[in-house]
C-alpha cells in the first residue's frame, strides 16, 4: 500500500545542519531564476546546453503543473480517490478567471480567489457520484464529468469568444504588473510553498490521519466513528479548489487558452506525474512535475544538437522529437509501475536508507 | 431522415458493440479495464494498412495477417505489462493501460507518420437503395460481419469446452486453479480474443474514415458502452455498443455534431449515478 512519506529526515543529521541544508535550497531556488535569464552563474557565461536547453517560462509553468501533481497527489495518493478528470478543474479554473478576469475585469487576486472558489463547488459536485459507487465506477464518473466540463467551456469560448481562444489580461498585484517571467516565478514560488505546506500540515491533523486510515481501510474508518462520505467530499473539494487555482493560473501566464489544451491528455500527464513522483508523496509530486515538464526541453536541446547529424539519430531527435518524448515517458511509467511502484520517492527513501545502514556499520 | 440516421447508428453501433465485447471479455477474465482497447483499434487499422498497401497481401491472407497479428500483440502484452501487475492497486492498472496506449500511439506516428492513411479493401463500397433509405453496402457489410463475430464468439463461450474453461476461470480464479485449469492461458486467450475483436472493429472503422490514431477516440467509446450495458454482462456490452452507436448518431444529427460524445458521456454519467451496474448487469453486493 502506499504510505506517505512525512516523517523527518533520519534522525542521525543533526538539526544545524539541516538548516544549512533548507539555507542552501532556498538560495539556489531564489538565485536559479537570475542564472536563467542572464545565462550566467557568479559571473560566468553558461552555455545552453549546460542549462540543459531550459529557460525560466518552462520553470514557471513547471511550477503551475507542481500545483496540480500536489492537489492530485493528495486526492489519489492520500484520499485514496483516483480521478481522471483533473484536467477538468484546471478547465473550470480557466473559465472562471475567463469569466470574472477578462469579462468583469475583476483584479487578479480575486479571479484567483473565485477561481479557488468555483473549483471547489465543482469538485464537490463532481464528487457525488462518490457517494454511491466506488472504485472503478468513480473513475468513469471522473472521466464522464472531464467531458461535461470541457464540452461547456467549448461552447462558452465559441460564445463569446472564437476559435482563437480566451484572451486574458495582465496580472497584476495591485499596482505591480506581472509581466516579466522573473515577476512571474517570484509570485509563483511562494505560493506552491504556502500550498504545499498547506497540505503538509493538514495531513498532520487530526483530519488528515483519518483520512489516510479511510484510504487504507475504509471499512475500519467507518467503525470507529468517521463520516467518510463528508471526508471524501472535502478532501475532493480541496484538491480541485488547488487545481482549478492552477488552471486560472496557467491561463493568465499563457494569456490565451483554448478548449482544446485541456483534453484527456492533460488530465493523464498529472497521473503520469505523481506516477512517477511517487502516489502519496508530496515531494515525489514535485519531482513529477520537474521531470515531465522539464525533460521534453532537455530533449530539443540534445535535438538541436544534432540536427546536422545523420540517419536514426536525427529521425528520432529531429522528425519524431515529440513522439520520442512520449514514448520516454510512457516507458519509463511501464517500467516503474512494474519495478518501482512508489515511484522515484521510494526509490530515494531506499538509496537513504540504504546509506544510513552503511554509515551505521562504517 | 429518422430510418437513415437509425441505419448508420445501427451500423456504426455493431462496430462499437463488437470492440466493447472485446473490452469486456478482457475484464470479465483479469479484471483489467482496458483504456488502450481505443488504441487495439487503430493497431487494427494499421495492420490492414500493413498488410494490404504495404505487403500486398490478398485479402483472405490479410485477414489473417491482421487476426494474427492482433491475437500475439494481446498476448504479449499480457505476458509482459498485465501479468506482473497482476493483485496490484487498480490505479497502477489503468496507468499501464493508458501508459501503453500513449506509447503504442507514439509508437504507430514514429512508424508510419503521423499523418492518416487511406486504407482501401475489396469490400463493397457501393450504395443501394432501400424505398427511400439510402444504404452504404460497406456499413451492411461492417454491420453482417461483427454479428457474425459475436454470434461466433457468443457460441464460442456457450458450446466449447475451451469456451467453458474461460467462462469457469473468470468465474473464480481459486476455483479454476484448483479444478486444474491453466489460469494464465486463459487469461492470454482472453487477451488474444479481446484485441482481435478490436482489431476487426479497426480494419471497418478505418475504411469508413481513414487509418490514423485518431481513431482512439472512437475506440475508447467501448468503455461507456461496457458500462451502460453493464460491466459483467457479455450481452450487455453488446448491447451497449449499439445504443452508444445509435445515440451518437441521433445526437449528431438532432442536436449537434459536436454534442455527440457529450450526450453519450451525460448518459453514462446518469447510469453511473443511479444504476451503476448498468443496464444489464447483475448489481453487485459489497461483502465485508
Amino acid at each position: 500500500m502506499t504510505t506517505l512519506n512525512s516523517s523527518p529526515s533520519p534522525p542521525a543529521a543533526a538539526s544545524w545542519q539541516r538548516w544549512v541544508w533548507w539555507l542552501l535550497a532556498a538560495a539556489f531556488v531564489g538565485y536559479l531564476p537570475f542564472v536563467l535569464t542572464d545565462r550566467a552563474a557568479f559571473g560566468v557565461a553558461l552555455s545552453n546546453m549546460q542549462l540543459l536547453n531550459l529557460g525560466l517560462t518552462q520553470i514557471n509553468l513547471m511550477v503551475i503543473a507542481m500545483l496540480g501533481a500536489l492537489s492530485l497527489n493528495y486526492l489519489t495518493g492520500c484520499a485514496g480517490l483516483i480521478s481522471i478528470g483533473h484536467a477538468a478543474f484546471y478547465a473550470m479554473g480557466a473559465m472562471t478567471a475567463a469569466i470574472t478576469g477578462s469579462q468583469w475585469g475583476w483584479p487578479f487576486p480575486l479571479v484567483l480567489l473565485s477561481a479557488a472558489v468555483t473549483g471547489a463547488v465543482a469538485g464537490l459536485l463532481a464528487g457525488l457520484p462518490s457517494l454511491r459507487v466506488r472504485g472503478l465506477y468513480f473513475v468513469l464518473s471522473t472521466l464522464a464529468v472531464h467531458y461535461v466540463v470541457v464540452y461547456v467551456f467549448l461552447e462558452y469560448q465559441f460564445k463569446f469568444f472564437d476559435v482563437v481562444g480566451v484572451p486574458y489580461p495582465a496580472a497584476a498585484l495591485g499596482p505591480l504588473e506581472i509581466n516579466t517571467p522573473i515577476r512571474w516565478y517570484f509570485f509563483l514560488v511562494p505560493l506552491l510553498a504556502l500550498v504545499y505546506l498547506g497540505l503538509r500540515s493538514s495531513l498532520r491533523t487530526r483530519e488528515g490521519r483519518v483520512m489516510m486510515a479511510m484510504r487504507d481501510h475504509e471499512l475500519a474508518a467507518t467503525s470507529v466513528g468517521v463520516d467518510v462520505r463528508i471526508l471524501r467530499l472535502k478532501a475532493f473539494g480541496l484538491s480541485s479548489a488547488i487545481a482549478s487555482m492552477a488552471g486560472a493560473l496557467y491561463a493568465y501566464y499563457l494569456t490565451n487558452v483554448t478548449s482544446e489544451a485541456f483534453g484527456i491528455q492533460f488530465a493523464i500527464q498529472f497521473i503520469a506525474m505523481i506516477i512517477i513522483g511517487g502516489i502519496g508523496s508530496l515531494p515525489g509530486s514535485l519531482v513529477g512535475a520537474a521531470l515531465w515538464l522539464l525533460l521534453p526541453s532537455v530533449i530539443a536541446g540534445f535535438a538541436a544538437q544534432a540536427s546536422g547529424s545523420t540517419g536514426i539519430v536525427r529521425v528520432l531527435l529531429v522528425e519524431h522529437r515529440a513522439q520520442l518524448v512520449q514514448l520516454i515517458f510512457a516507458v519509463l511509467v511501464i517500467l516503474l509501475l512494474i519495478f518501482a511502484p512508489g515511484g522515484f520517492a521510494s526509490i530515494g527513501r531506499q538509496i537513504r536508507d540504504r546509506l544510513a545502514l552503511r554509515r551505521k556499520q562504517g | 431522415m429518422l430510418a437513415q440516421v437509425l441505419f448508420s447508428g445501427l451500423a456504426l453501433g455493431s462496430i462499437y458493440g463488437l470492440v466493447a465485447l472485446g473490452f469486456a471479455v478482457i475484464f470479465k477474465a483479469t479484471d483489467v479495464f482496458n483504456f488502450a482497447q481505443g488504441m487495439f483499434v487503430v493497431c487494427g487499422a494499421y495492420f490492414a494498412v500493413t498488410a494490404i498497401s504495404l505487403l500486398g497481401l490478398s485479402f483472405p491472407l490479410a485477414i489473417l495477417f491482421i487476426i494474427g497479428a492482433a491475437a500475439l500483440m494481446g498476448v504479449v502484452i499480457h505476458i509482459f505489462l498485465i501479468q506482473p501487475l497482476s493483485g496490484r492497486p487498480m490505479l497502477s492498472v489503468i496507468m499501464l493501460t493508458i501508459a501503453l496506449s500513449i506509447a503504442m500511439r507514439a509508437l504507430i506516428e514514429m512508424i508510419y507518420g503521423p499523418q492518416g492513411r487511406t486504407l482501401t479493401t475489396p469490400m463493397p463500397t457501393g450504395v443501394f437503395l432501400l424505398g427511400d433509405l439510402r444504404i452504404s453496402q460497406l456499413h451492411l457489410t461492417a454491420a453482417v460481419v461483427c454479428w457474425g463475430c459475436m454470434a461466433v464468439f457468443g457460441g464460442f463461450f456457450r458450446y466449447t469446452s475451451i469456451g467453458l474453461l474461460m467462462r469457469a476461470t473468470a468465474d473464480s480464479h481459486e476455483a479454476a486453479v484448483v479444478s486444474g485449469i491453466n489460469v494464465n492461458t486463459m487469461n492470454r486467450l482472453a487477451w488474444a480474443i479481446g484485441s482481435t475483436l478490436a482489431a476487426v472493429g479497426g480494419l471497418f472503422l478505418g475504411q469508413l474514415q481513414i487509418a490514423s490514431t485518431e481513431l482512439e477516440t472512437i475506440g475508447l467509446l467501448a468503455l461507456p458502452a461496457v458500462v451502460i450495458g453493464g460491466m459483467q454482462s457479455i450481452p450487455g456490452a453488446i448491447i451497449g455498443g449499439l445504443l452508444v452507436g445509435i445515440i451518437e448518431q441521433l445526437a449528431a444529427s438532432y442536436i449537434s455534431p459536436k454534442s455527440s460524445d457529450i450526450v453519450i458521456y451525460v448518459l453514462l454519467l446518469l447510469i453511473l449515478m443511479f444504476r451503476p451496474w448498468g443496464l444489464f448487469g447483475q448489481r453487485e453486493l459489497g461483502r465485508v
